[in-house]
C-alpha cells in the first residue's frame, strides 16, 4: 500500500517536472534575422536590420519583451548573420538559425529574393517566419498550405499599383506605357497595373520588359515616345530607376506623367543620383516614413515619436526599410503580449486574432489566412517642388493627400 | 576509399550536426567541383558559363515537375539531361581556345539565364517570378539524392583518372595537335568529357531546385556558383580526385565559418586565402603532396 502511494507521488512529481520544464520560461526570446553587409540588397537590408535592432534596444531597455505565456517580462537576443545577398548563404544561415541556435522566433532578411529560401524551411520546421518585405505573391498562395509566413512591412507586390491605376483612371489618362525590369518584384507590379488599367477600359499602348542589368533607356524612351502615351510607369529596382529618369531628363523628351516605384522606398538615395531638377514632378508611391502615420496609430510609437527616439540614438537616413524592421519587432512583441502558449502554433494564431485590429506607424496591420499583408495600401505622391529643394507628396486618395497632383507636369520643368 | 569516406561522412555528420543546408551546399559543391574538374582538370578547358548548366538542371527539372507532374527523381535526371543538352548545343565554342572559349562560355549562359528570365516567356519557364514547388518539397530525400550525385561524380572522376580515355583527355590538355597526331580523337574525346561534366552540373543543379523548392532565375544562375566551383578546384588542385574535395571542403568551410564569426572581414580574408593560393600554390594543396613524392588520387 506505502509502496503503490510512494510510487503515485514519485509518478505525478515526475509528470509536474515534466509539465512545468515544457513550460519553463528561457531566460531569453531567442530572435534570429539575417541581414547583407554587401551586395545587391545591403542598402535595403542594413537599414531594415537597423530598424529591428533599435526595437530590441527599445524593448530590453524596459526589462524585456512581455510574453504572456509566461506572465512576465523577458530580454531579447537578436542572433543576426550576414548572408552578404547570397540566397546560397541566406539558406544556410537560416537553418542554421533555426537548427543550432534554436531561435524561437524568425525574421526574413530584405525582399523577396533573400526571403524565398527561407519560407520551405521556417514551414518544414514549423517556426512563424516573420517576412519583413519579402511581397512576392507566390509565398501566400493558398496551395502552398502555410501557416508559417507572416508578411509585416508591406503588401504583396501585385497589389501596389492598384491605387496608382485608379489615379491615371481620375485622371483621364488613356494612353499608358508600361516599361518593367525582368524581376519578380517589378514584374508582378507592372503585370496588375496593366490588367487593372485593361479594366477600366484603359489602353495600355506598351507593354516590355528589360533585363535587370539595364542602365540606357534613351533608345526604348524615344520607342515609347513613338506610342504617344499620356502616361509612362516605369518599375524596376533603384538601378533602374535612375538610369531611367536622368535618360528621361536628357532625352528632350516628354511624357505628361512619369511614374517610378523607388522614391517611395529610398527617396533620398534616388534624389542624390538625379538630382532635384530631373525628379521633379515625377510620381512614385507613398510609404512611411514619407506618409506620416500618427493619430491613426494604436500600437507602438508614432512616426514622429519613432524618428524623434530613432534620431536620439544616433540612427540616421530613416526610410522604409527602418520603418519595416521595427514595425516586425511590433509585431512579434504583439505576438508574444497576446499568445496564450509560448508555441508557434499559438503565436500564429495570435497573429490572426490581432490582424486588422491595430495600426502601427507603418500602417494597419492586417493579415488574410495565408499570411498575406492586405491592410497597407501605397497611396501615388509626386515629387513637388519645396522652398528647398524637392519633396515627395501624397496626392491621391483625397484621404491620404497632403498636395495637389500637378497633371500634366510642366514641359519646362 | 575516398568514395567510402565522403558517403559514410555525409550519412553520419547529420547525426552530430543539424545545419543540414550547408552539407548539402558542401555536396553539392563537391559534385560541381568534380564536374569542372573533368572538363577543366583533364582537358584544359575551363568553362566562366558553368553555372549555365546548373540552372538548365534546375529548371529543367522543375519545369517537368510543374507542368508533367514528374516524381522528383526522374526529373532530376532529366534536369541532367536538359544540362546536357545545353552542352550539345554549346559544342562548337570548342572551335574557340584559352580565355576565348571562357568568355564565350560565360556569354552563353548569361543568354541562357536572359532567356529563362524573360517575362515573354512567363507561361512556360515561369520567367523572371520565379518557381515554386511546394508539392514535392522534401529536403531529406533532396539530401540523399545529393549524396548519390556526389558518389557518382566521384567515380566518374575517379575513373577518368585511370582510364584510357582519362589519359586521352590528359593528351588533350597538353597539346591537342599532339594528341590527334597519336591517334586520339580529340573532337569526340573533348565532347564527351563536356557532355559528362553538363550532366553533372545539371542533376547537381534539379536537387538544389528540389532542395530549396523556391528560387527565381539569379539565384541558380548565380555567377558565385561558377567562381566557387573554379576557386575550389584550384585551391585543391585539378586533374586529382582529391584535389577538388580537399578545396571544398577547406574554402567553403572557411567561408561559412568566417561568414559568421567574423563577417565584416569576410570579403578580405577571402580574397587573402586565395591570393597566398595562387602566390604560393598554384598547382593547389595537392601539389604539396606530389612535391613529397606522395601520389595524390
Amino acid at each position: 500500500m506505502l509502496r503503490k502511494l510512494v510510487l503515485r507521488v514519485v509518478l505525478a512529481a515526475v509528470a509536474t517536472a515534466v509539465s512545468l520544464g515544457a513550460w519553463a520560461s528561457p531566460s531569453v526570446i531567442k530572435i534570429g534575422t539575417l541581414y547583407a553587409s554587401s551586395g545587391y540588397f545591403s542598402q535595403a537590408s542594413t537599414r531594415q536590420y537597423d530598424g529591428l535592432k533599435f526595437w530590441v534596444r527599445q524593448i530590453n531597455a524596459k526589462g524585456g519583451v512581455y510574453v504572456k505565456a509566461f506572465g512576465k517580462r523577458i530580454p531579447v537576443k537578436l542572433i543576426a548573420y550576414n548572408d552578404q545577398s547570397s540566397t546560397m548563404l541566406a539558406a544556410s544561415l537560416y537553418n542554421r538559425l533555426i537548427t543550432q541556435d534554436r531561435v524561437h522566433t524568425l525574421v526574413a532578411d530584405y525582399g523577396s529574393v533573400l526571403t524565398s529560401v527561407a519560407v520551405p524551411l521556417a514551414q518544414e520546421h514549423r517556426i512563424v517566419l516573420f517576412d519583413e518585405t519579402g511581397t512576392s505573391g507566390k509565398f501566400f498562395r493558398p496551395e502552398n498550405r502555410n501557416r508559417y509566413i507572416v508578411l509585416t512591412g508591406l503588401p504583396t507586390s501585385s497589389q501596389w499599383p492598384k491605387v496608382l491605376a485608379k489615379f491615371m483612371h481620375s485622371k483621364g489618362i488613356r494612353r499608358v506605357a508600361i516599361l518593367y525590369a525582368a524581376n519578380d518584384w517589378s514584374g508582378s507590379q507592372a503585370k496588375t497595373l496593366n490588367q487593372t488599367l485593361k479594366q477600366d477600359g484603359v489602353d495600355v499602348v506598351y507593354f516590355h520588359s528589360v533585363p535587370d542589368s539595364t542602365t540606357s533607356y534613351s533608345t526604348i524612351l524615344h520607342s515609347i515616345a513613338e506610342y504617344k502615351p499620356e502616361a509612362v510607369a516605369e518599375f524596376g529596382y533603384s538601378d533602374n530607376d535612375i538610369a531611367f529618369v536622368q535618360d528621361y531628363a536628357n532625352s528632350g523628351l516628354y511624357f505628361p506623367m512619369v511614374f517610378i516605384p523607388n522614391p517611395a522606398l529610398h527617396f533620398e538615395v534616388v534624389r542624390k543620383a538625379v538630382g532635384n531638377k530631373a525628379l521633379r514632378y515625377i510620381y512614385s508611391y507613398v510609404a512611411p516614413p514619407i506618409i506620416r502615420y500618427n493619430r491613426e496609430v494604436t500600437y507602438g510609437p508614432t512616426l514622429n515619436e519613432f524618428k524623434a527616439a530613432y534620431a536620439k540614438a544616433g540612427g540616421k537616413n530613416v526610410d522604409l526599410s527602418t520603418v519595416a524592421g521595427f514595425n516586425t519587432g511590433l509585431i512579434i512583441q504583439k505576438a508574444l503580449a497576446t499568445a496564450p502558449k509560448f508555441t508557434q502554433e499559438s503565436i500564429r494564431d495570435a497573429i490572426d486574432k490581432f490582424s486588422g485590429k491595430i495600426f502601427t506607424l507603418d500602417g494597419l496591420f492586417k493579415v488574410n489566412r495565408y499570411g498575406a499583408q492586405v491592410g497597407e495600401f501605397l497611396p501615388v505622391g509626386q515629387v513637388l517642388p519645396t522652398k528647398t529643394g524637392v519633396a515627395l507628396k501624397a496626392v491621391f486618395p483625397s484621404e491620404s493627400a497632403v498636395a495637389k497632383a500637378v497633371y500634366p507636369a510642366p514641359r519646362n520643368k | 576509399m575516398v568514395v567510402a569516406i565522403t558517403v559514410l561522412a555525409y550519412v553520419f555528420i547529420p547525426y552530430g550536426y543539424n545545419n543540414q543546408f550547408l552539407l548539402f551546399n558542401m555536396m553539392m559543391y563537391m559534385a560541381l567541383a568534380q564536374g569542372l574538374n573533368i572538363i577543366y582538370g583533364y582537358t584544359g578547358y575551363l568553362p566562366f558559363g558553368y553555372v549555365g548548366f546548373f540552372g538548365a538542371g534546375a529548371y529543367g527539372s522543375a519545369l517537368v515537375i510543374i507542368y508533367l507532374h514528374w516524381s522528383p527523381f526522374p526529373a532530376v535526371l532529366l534536369g541532367g539531361l536538359a544540362a546536357v543538352l545545353v552542352g550539345m548545343l554549346l559544342i562548337p565554342l570548342f572551335r574557340l581556345s584559352g580565355a576565348y572559349f571562357s568568355i564565350a562560355n560565360l556569354a552563353a549562359a548569361e543568354a541562357l539565364y536572359y532567356i529563362i528570365a524573360n517575362p515573354h516567356l512567363a507561361s512556360v519557364t515561369q520567367g523572371p517570378y520565379g518557381i515554386s514547388l511546394p508539392q514535392v518539397y522534401d529536403p531529406n530525400a533532396a539530401y540523399w539524392t545529393m549524396l548519390a550525385i556526389l558518389v557518382f561524380a566521384l567515380i566518374l572522376s575517379g575513373l577518368m583518372r585511370r582510364s584510357r580515355f582519362g589519359l586521352a583527355l590528359g593528351a588533350i590538355r597538353e597539346n591537342p595537335v599532339s594528341a590527334e597526331m597519336a591517334g586520339v580523337n580529340v573532337v569526340r574525346s573533348r565532347a564527351i568529357a563536356w557532355l559528362l561534366s553538363a550532366f553533372i552540373a545539371g542533376v547537381s543543379g534539379a536537387a538544389f531546385g528540389w532542395y530549396i523548392s523556391v528560387f527565381y532565375p539569379e539565384t541558380v544562375f548565380s555567377l558565385s556558383i561558377t567562381v566557387f566551383a573554379i576557386v575550389f578546384v584550384l585551391f585543391g588542385g585539378s586533374g586529382t580526385l582529391l584535389g577538388p574535395l580537399v578545396g571544398t571542403l577547406v574554402l567553403y568551410g572557411a567561408y561559412n565559418y568566417i561568414g559568421i564569426s567574423t563577417p565584416q572581414y569576410f570579403q578580405l580574408t577571402y580574397g587573402l586565402l586565395i591570393i597566398l593560393l595562387v602566390l604560393f600554390l598554384p598547382s593547389g594543396l595537392t601539389s604539396l603532396l606530389r612535391k613529397r613524392g606522395i601520389d595524390v588520387p
